[in-house]
């Protein structure tokens, strides 16, 4: 029963990250019609636009690293989209899924160049003490990681539900020719989108760089396909829908690492994921028709 | 004083002539819509009607032709967020609700060139006044809605953006005979309000009693073109929408 509780608690801890990531890919494809194949690696720019923030100012604490995370992960997601999605908006999706592409195998590489292709020890942020909450078990990093990611989600529903922006995204997602009729500056709304998705991505990466003290040009990967297929089984129709999926899906990885074999875990995910997709093809939570 | 020359039309179509590829759908269409008209586009499936209206809206991109409102404005060289902000809105065919989103969402979005929320509060209320049905499921999502009840929103929509011009894409379309005779009877009292409105329908009988002027729009091009009585006299007319019907 401990080890049931324990390892639900390290389940939600990953699985809160991979949502952050797999909204930010939501977001991009709901609203702009793109698979964002370089959202993830914006995610690991962000990582190292922490450790240099906080490397810079030591004494700026988490706070500040986050704060240099969410800039730079903002300014490069807006500066993709200016350069590479939108002058190809309209386009059919493999095409600008092969543009994305090629913008994350260059910011792969190009951080490789500068760190050196080996993970880097990140800045300890946050102590490394534990909680003890009951049964479970859990450090400073994994509670604050945890609590992190699931406001930056509690935010972007926030946002999508309660602002006149956010409805306007919303909008875009199920029918970008009616919410353009009826005044929405679509061009816009896609900067502001992949602004708000990329600053998330930004400030969870400071996060999960701190949890594991280290940071790796390509700690993308890793996030990225598993926020793909996240977004793919639940289905563009509910952003939080996109979230509840990756929570699940890091929760069973744990479940899997701690009662079978942690060699066993991405196949056991990954077949419960594409047995989703088996029955309900358009999504766990349905899909638009787009 | 339609037509008279003396003020400008409201919205004048130009010789617009629009492909999809190669294919043309709309081949020199010219009309035009007056301040506080109803004027009706009547035409078949596949006529040109939809195109015509989506390249008003900025939302298909012309071969040919201009699109002038006020007789100043060329609407050709605006984006569609620009051209609603000029004061045209749309009811579209099929409704066309944000359907995962409450029927208060779906208003508020009418509202959205509005920025003054309290303006776009009232004038949700005045619709809610008008159709107290909607009022009763406003947070209801909009994709759960009886076809004539959606056909509601999507008309009270249109209306909480406070419009010059209301274009209605057939609006009787999908509705059982009850709620169409409800939905032209808004029409014209929307239209009553001061409201011009260009309306493209099939349901060519209830249309033509409604309706100021009608053109017949065949294949692209502009067939017939008069007051709604005159056109409703004319032998194509009555051979392909009017005969044969009760």
């Amino acid at each position: 029963m401990d080890l049931f509780l324990q390892q639900i608690a390290n389940g939600l801890i990953i699985g809160s990250t991979y949502a952050v990531v797999a909204l930010g890919f939501a977001l991009a494809f709901s609203v702009l019609r793109v698979i964002h194949f370089a959202h993830p690696d914006v995610f690991m720019v962000g990582m190292f636009a922490g450790l240099v923030t906080a490397e810079t100012f030591p004494f700026g604490g988490l706070a500040l690293a986050m704060l240099g995370g969410l800039i730079g992960a903002g300014v490069l997601g807006y500066a993709i989209e200016r350069s590479v999605i939108e002058p190809l908006r309209g386009r059919d999706v493999l095409t600008t899924l092969i543009a994305t592409l090629g913008v994350a195998i260059m910011l792969q590489n190009g951080m490789a160049l500068i760190v050196g292709p080996d993970p880097v020890p990140y800045p300890p942020l946050l102590p490394r003490r534990f909680l003890d909450i009951g049964p479970v078990s859990v450090t400073v990093r994994q509670a604050a990681n945890l609590g992190i990611c699931l406001l930056l989600l509690a935010f972007v529903s926030l946002y999508v539900r309660g602002t006149r922006i956010g409805r306007a995204t919303r909008a875009i997602a199920e029918r970008p020719d009616v919410a353009a009729a009826f005044g929405v500056d679509v061009a816009r709304v896609c900067q502001v989108t992949i602004v708000v998705a990329s600053a998330m991505a930004g400030i969870a990466a400071v996060s999960v760089g701190t949890l594991y003290g280290s940071a790796s040009a390509f700690v993308g990967l890793l996030y990225g396909l598993k926020a793909f297929t996240c977004m793919l089984v639940a289905g563009n129709r509910y952003f939080e829908g996109v979230a509840a999926v990756a929570i699940f899906l890091g929760v069973l990885e744990a479940l899997v690492t701690g009662y079978v074999s942690s060699s066993l875990r991405d196949a056991v995910a990954f077949l419960v994921l594409i047995g989703v997709l088996y029955f309900r093809p358009n999504g766990l939570f349905g899909s638009y028709q787009t | 004083m339609r037509g008279n020359g003396l003020a400008p039309p409201l919205l004048a179509i130009e010789g617009l002539a629009v492909s999809y590829g190669a294919v043309p759908a709309v081949d020199g269409v010219s009309l035009e819509i007056h301040p506080g008209e109803l004027r009706v586009i009547l035409g078949a499936n596949g006529a040109g009607k939809t195109t015509i209206i989506k390249t008003v809206l900025g939302l298909l991109r012309p071969r040919r032709g201009r699109i002038l409102l006020d007789g100043t404005q060329d609407l050709l060289r605006c984006r569609p967020h620009q051209i609603h902000r000029m004061g045209i809105a749309w009811v579209p065919e099929g409704r066309q609700l944000w359907s995962t989103l409450t029927v208060l969402d779906n208003l508020r979005l009418g509202g959205f060139r509005e920025r003054d929320e309290t303006v776009v509060a009232r004038r949700i209320d005045e619709m809610f006044q008008r159709f107290p049905r909607l009022g009763e499921r406003r947070n209801q999502i909009s994709g759960s809605l009886s076809g004539g009840e959606q056909q509601m929103v999507a008309i009270a929509r249109a209306l909480v953006s406070g419009p010059r011009l209301l274009l209605m894409d057939e609006p009787s379309l999908g509705l059982a005979p009850l709620v169409v005779r409800d939905v032209f009877a808004l029409v014209k009292e929307i239209n009553a309000m001061g409201i011009a409105i260009l309306m493209v329908e099939q349901n060519a009988r209830q249309a033509l009693k409604v309706a100021d002027w009608a053109y017949l729009l065949e294949t692209g091009r502009i067939v017939e073109s008069g007051p709604a009585a005159e056109v409703a006299g004319k032998e194509s007319v009555q051979a392909v929408f009017l005969g044969g019907h009760a």
